[in-house]
């Protein structure tokens, strides 16, 4: 049996329901993303394993303890907001020692803890400093800090990157995932960005109007999408109508294929002939817009040198391996 | 521009004269000796002032004023901020019921709710009039809407729902969390509402003189009832009061502007 363990949870607001069937599981010291997009209800299913809103059918496992009926105190699970939810009235100090406080941990220890895991998340020298005198990368590691002191047995993010910028984003989202490892934390990660999942993750579980689509390694996902709606939202794929893929591929489908850009070659000596229609640049890879036979395509190719770059209306040749073409519902 | 600019100008201390200038004659007529037939005073003391502050019959009557004020405002405070707590973190919805409910105290004029009052507080189990106890009831539903008001901005200020949240997950109980983590942060709202409240409620006569009048004779009765009295002295009274209301509002605005106590 898994570390934590949902099972067919369902929750609903009246008589619409928010999800439903919800299984999935997560591994000791395993990183779980839940993603999907906005008001797919990923974030109400945190809630619920938090305890925070009551679910209205399933259970919840953690560590073999049913925990579905359990009050949040109780539970041993720690959650950072989006909002970071830090106390205005308190420094970081406070802020962090908060849970220790509420556990009664004796002082010596709580100082201890305390620094320690103000130091996990860089913070140190920034003890006294109230929490509308941080910047929000600061205020969001202030807010795991104090997630982290308690030792919870599994950790809830909800999205608690989306309110900062890129750079601080990928820094916080790279110290998050080596802490999780060091510590060997067990994380359900919130986000409606696929990057983000892809990059954290050890396993994603894909939602869509309150129901998994698909749940799998970051890998999988990525290679083998099951459907449409998880090719186009886990990475940029070209998806083609059954007739225009035929068209393209000659031969005939009875589905809507995938093609994932970075998968077709443009400097091929032989394959289907194309022709540049226009480029973006996308730091080290080059997104081309290619019309071959009607059909227009992405194909992703690295940004080797400025002189290698194909002129709009510049003539190519188009080689797309067989095995990433899919066929999807 | 530049006459623009002037025609401006000239408004603002148009008006700030128009402001001015009775509480200017006010202040300079009580420290006037003598007043009456010339352009300007006959001497000027402090004499009025003196008489003022040590005659007991006014000391007793702004006590009076505290008491009630404090009195009011002490049952508004502990009413309202757990009944503020629930309705935003439990009923949000009735926000929309209580904003109208603390519209009421100034739908119905003084004059005409003090009728109601006496008819229904003279007798009976609940014989008020004419006790401190009415006027103190009477001014909690004054002060209710400005505290209602400035409690309310404060709490939208903060993000209620996932403070509670993470105090919760921390381990913390309801009660020890809106102790710990929200009521520091409506200090300031409460405490500025609460000065500002009391300066208004200080002021106040229509309600202490007909619920109460010379039973429990409060400042502003005090006042009425010296209105046949030496101008002086009664204008020392003026000032004095306008001091008093004057230091609790400056209190309350600097309090609203400190950024640190944020």
């Amino acid at each position: 049996m898994s570390f934590l363990n949902v099972e067919r949870l369902h929750k609903r607001y009246g008589a619409n329901p928010v999800f439903s069937e919800i299984d999935f599981s997560a591994s000791r010291g395993e990183l779980v993303t839940l993603l999907g997009p906005s008001g797919c209800g990923k974030s109400t299913l945190l809630r619920c394993l938090a305890g925070l809103t009551p679910i209205d059918g399933g259970r919840i496992m953690l560590d073999g303890e049913e925990i579905s009926n359990v009050a949040p105190q109780r539970r041993g699970i720690a959650m950072v907001f989006q909002s970071y939810a830090l106390f205005p009235n308190m420094t970081v100090r406070d802020n962090v020692a908060f849970g220790l406080r509420m556990q009664r941990t004796r002082k010596d220890e709580l100082e201890r803890r305390v620094t320690e895991v103000l130091a996990l998340v860089e913070l140190d020298g920034l003890e006294a400093r109230y929490p509308h005198q941080l910047s929000g990368g600061q205020r969001q590691r202030v807010a795991l800090a104090r997630s982290l002191v308690v030792r919870p047995r599994l950790l809830l993010l909800d999205e608690p990157l989306s309110a900062l910028d890129a750079r601080i984003r990928r820094h916080l989202r790279e110290q998050i995932r080596r802490i999780q490892r060091e510590l060997e934390l067990t994380m359900v990660f919130v986000t409606h960005d696929q990057e983000e999942a892809l990059s954290l993750s050890d396993r994603i579980v894909l939602m869509r109007e309150g129901k998994i689509v698909q749940n799998g390694s970051a890998e999988t996902l990525y290679t083998a999408p099951k459907d449409a709606f998880v090719a186009g939202f886990i990475g940029h794929y070209n998806l083609l109508d059954a007739d225009v893929a035929g068209r393209l591929l000659d031969r005939s489908f009875s589905n809507r294929v995938a093609i994932r850009p970075e998968s077709i070659q443009l400097d091929a000596s032989q394959g289907i002939a194309g022709e540049i229609v226009d480029h973006s640049l996308l730091g080290n890879v080059i997104r081309y817009r290619v019309k071959a036979r009607g059909v227009e395509l992405s194909v992703d190719v690295l940004n080797r040198s400025a002189s290698s770059l194909l002129a709009p209306g510049s003539q190519v040749r188009l080689a797309i391996a067989e095995e990433s073409i899919r066929e999807v519902a | 521009m530049a006459r623009a600019s002037m025609y401006h100008r000239l408004v603002v201390w148009l008006l700030l004269l128009v402001l001015v200038l009775p509480l200017a004659a006010t202040l300079l007529y009580s420290l006037a000796t003598q007043w009456s037939a010339s352009l300007l005073p006959a001497g000027l003391t402090f004499d009025w002032y003196l008489r003022l502050w040590s005659e007991p019959r006014f000391l007793a009557a702004f006590g009076r004023s505290l008491l009630v004020c404090a009195g009011a405002l002490a049952f508004a405070c502990l009413l309202v901020l757990p009944a503020m707590f629930v309705i935003a973190y439990h009923f949000p919805r009735l926000d929309a019921v209580m904003n109208v409910l603390i519209l009421l105290p100034f739908a119905v004029p003084p004059v005409v709710s003090s009728v109601g009052l006496l008819q229904l507080f003279a007798g009976g189990p609940l014989a008020l009039v004419g006790t401190p106890w009415i006027l103190i009831g009477c001014y909690f539903t004054i002060a209710l809407p400005f505290l209602y008001r400035a409690l309310t901005n404060n709490l939208q200020a903060i993000e209620l729902r996932d403070l509670m949240d993470a105090a919760h997950l921390l381990g913390a109980s309801t009660f020890r969390a809106a102790l710990s983590v929200v009521l520091p942060n409506l200090r300031k709202g409460l405490v500025v509402a609460v000065l500002l409240s009391f300066s208004f409620l200080i002021g106040e006569f229509v309600f202490a003189n007909l619920l109460v009048g010379t039973r429990y004779e409060t400042l502003q009765v005090y006042l009425n009832n010296m209105r046949n009295g030496s101008g002086h002295f009664t204008s020392a009274l003026v000032i004095s009061y306008f001091m008093v209301v004057l230091l609790v509002t400056w209190a309350a605005n600097r309090l609203n502007r400190d950024p640190s106590s944020s």
